[in-house]
């Protein structure tokens, strides 16, 4: 295969197992082997996936709470500068600034940007939308989203993709295809 | 795949709890049965009920443009009736909308599993019930545009800006909030159902649209650990914020000094009577809609028991509400809080509105004490329907009924809703019809991702306890 202006498709051997425990057994031991780029594609989330995948703590709660404190603050200051000090309404003189009446916003305003961080930032993390990605070309991969338990390994430049597929049978009885991305 | 069955028990032990999910499912069959309706082509039944709901969203267009052209002169407010039909139905609306965050956010954090199969029904009910809603305070104003600038804080060269202390503008951020909120915990529950729509779909076209919904979801392990994580959250935010919401809404009563409002209940009693009402709204769906979908083995008569028993808790918390009222009418010793209990609300013009709500909401719901009632699909529907109109009779009591007798005799006014009021009450109920039987034809109904991953679960569970047994 010949590819015009220096595109190097990844290449990605995509083995599909019969149900999550095998899946998590070779996704452990070819971790184990050494190998880097490792992905599970399941229906569901199956118990015991980032400890298989060795996957750190997840960033989502950090980024929640800084949205959620910024919201809070973000409150706060906007209504202490709109009724404070560009439009003060003097209501029976009441006191201008006053805490208590402004809880209930920077609650609501705490738990907007919370939850819109919360969503926001899962999509960057994830980097989707992506309608397109290298496996997908698997000719069995639709059963990713149904009944099927898969494990993709991207394999390095220079590697042979046929000796990761050969390890990883070597492994678990598994039926395994090898794709590689297309140019578009 | 292996598949098992998650119903254990063939005998009829009264401890063995009865199976969340009915028969020997795999992921296979549950992803083909859940999302055949959307596949299928609707039937006779879906046409007509979505003719009536376009008739009725026609309505909605002829009221609100009625509203517009002519004023808000068209609906039967007056003083001192200044807040009528539309602050009774936002209220009605908004409550409905309670009981999807209920079931999907408190029950996830209290690790009920019985809600994974009603859950993003009760959701989208939430959302279009917030729909309905809002366009309630919107054109209650009777010129939207002019009202942007006190409810909404942006910088126009008026040098304006809203008085942040009324709980009005706070019910704008609550209920914003909340709408935002559902809609991104929604969708982001929908993902890997759009999904495996895409992956299971037979028509180019069916898999561009579906395909581009689901954002090029690929069930990958990286994302599911980060995903768990972002839906917990979300199900934490949304816990006291629904809560909050109700709160504020009640708020904008009880902060007023208007006999029948100024009371210290109203918060909770409010959340109490929206989670009543919400659940309510979901049976009266769930009833039919598990018929005519093909839901039954995934929405048991288990499902709609334990909503009953729901409605029959938070039924009596609302008797509860209206007894402390009474209690506090008489306690308080004002002559004018007594008099609105006591005279115009039990005795007055509006007396049959009171006796209606008082039958529908605190005598029917104790019929779920009886199992039989709780397991019997047309009384629990009949139930649910008279708790509905109970729960919109209450609102009317608080709103139209307090305000029409206030402190002075001479200003002292009936109120009777006009044809307009009607129309865009009904109109309301037709758009939310009409956005739910959308929703059951295009999206699938029940949450499949969670149905899965719960069979997995109690497959496991079952297949610990079978090795319990044999060791």
């Amino acid at each position: 295969m010949s590819h015009e202006g220096g595109f190097e498709p990844r290449r990605f051997v995509i083995g599909q197992f019969a149900g999550p425990e095998a899946m998590l057994d070779a996704t452990r031991k070819m971790r184990e082997r050494g190998h880097k780029k490792l992905d599970t594609h399941t229906p569901y989330p199956v118990h015991g996936i980032e400890e298989a995948l060795g996957l750190g703590r997840a960033k989502i709660p950090t980024i929640v709470l800084c949205g959620a404190i910024t919201g809070a603050c973000l409150a706060y200051a906007l209504i202490y500068f709109m009724n404070v000090v560009d439009f003060p309404i003097n209501v029976a003189n009441r006191p201008i600034h006053s805490m208590p009446a402004n809880i209930p916003i920077m609650f609501e305003l705490s738990v907007l940007l919370g939850g819109t961080s919360s969503f926001f930032g899962l999509m960057a993390l994830m980097k989707l939308p992506q309608p397109y990605h290298p496996v997908f070309e698997a000719e069995s991969f639709w059963r990713a989203s149904i009944d099927g338990f898969f494990l993709s390994i991207e394999v390095p430049k220079g590697q042979s993709p046929e000796a990761v597929a050969a390890e990883l049978k070597s492994l678990s009885d598994v039926s395994i295809e090898i794709v590689e991305e297309s140019e578009r | 795949m292996a598949s098992t069955a998650t119903s254990a028990s063939t005998t009829n032990d009264p401890l063995e709890p009865i199976p969340l999910i009915e028969g020997a499912q795999t992921d296979e069959s549950l992803n083909s049965s859940l999302l055949n309706h959307v596949w299928r082509l609707p039937g006779k039944g879906w046409w007509t009920l979505f003719g009536l709901a376009l008739a009725g969203l026609g309505l909605l267009v002829v009221g609100i443009t009625v509203t517009l052209w002519k004023g808000i002169g068209m609906w039967g407010n007056n003083i001192p009736v200044g807040w009528a039909f539309g602050i009774i139905n936002f209220v009605w609306w908004i409550g409905i909308g309670h009981a999807g965050t209920l079931i999907s956010a408190i029950l996830l954090l209290l690790q009920q599993k019985w809600r994974t199969s009603i859950n993003r029904f009760a959701e989208a009910m939430t959302l279009f019930a917030v729909i309905c809603a809002l366009l309630f305070p919107l054109i209650h104003t009777g010129r939207p545009w002019f009202a942007a600038y006190w409810l909404m804080p942006y910088p126009s060269v008026q040098g304006i800006w809203p008085q942040f202390k009324s709980p009005l503008v706070w019910d704008v951020f609550a209920v914003s909030t909340y709408f935002t909120i559902s809609l991104l915990f929604w969708f982001l529950g929908l993902i890997p159902d759009l999904a495996s729509l895409r992956d299971s779909s037979k028509k180019p076209m069916q898999k561009v649209i579906y395909g581009l919904f689901a954002l090029g979801w690929r069930g990958s392990g990286r994302h599911w650990a980060e995903y768990k994580w972002a839906y917990l959250l979300l199900a934490g935010l949304s816990t006291p914020l629904v809560l909050s919401v109700h709160t504020i809404v009640s708020f904008d009563f009880a902060v007023s000094i208007l006999p029948g409002w100024h009371t210290t209940v109203f918060p909770p009693y409010f959340v109490a009577g929206a989670v009543f009402s919400g659940f309510a709204m979901v049976v009266t769906w769930m009833v039919p809609a598990r018929q005519f979908l093909g839901l039954k083995h995934v929405v048991t008569l288990k499902h709609l028991e334990n909503m009953n028993k729901v409605i029959l808790a938070t039924g009596l918390m609302v008797s509860y509400g209206y007894a402390m009222e009474h209690f506090i009418a008489w306690y308080s010793g004002s002559q004018y809080e007594f008099a609105e209990f006591f005279e115009v609300r039990m005795r007055g013009p509006m007396a049959p509105v009171y006796w209606l709500m008082m039958f529908c909401n605190v005598v029917v719901p104790n019929i779920f004490w009886f199992k039989k009632a709780r397991t019997n699909l047309l009384i629990m529907w009949v139930t649910a329907l008279l708790v509905n109109v109970g729960m919109w009779c209450e609102r009317f009591n608080i709103i139209a009924t307090s305000l029409h007798r206030d402190f002075l005799p001479s200003k002292w006014e009936l109120y009777a809703p006009t044809w307009v009021d009607w129309s865009i009450y009904l109109g309301t109920i037709g758009l939310f019809s009409t956005l739910f039987l959308l929703f059951l034809k295009f999206v699938p109904a029940v949450a499949v991702t969670e149905v899965k991953e719960l069979r997995h679960e109690l497959a496991h569970k079952a297949h610990g306890h079978a090795e319990e047994a044999h060791g």
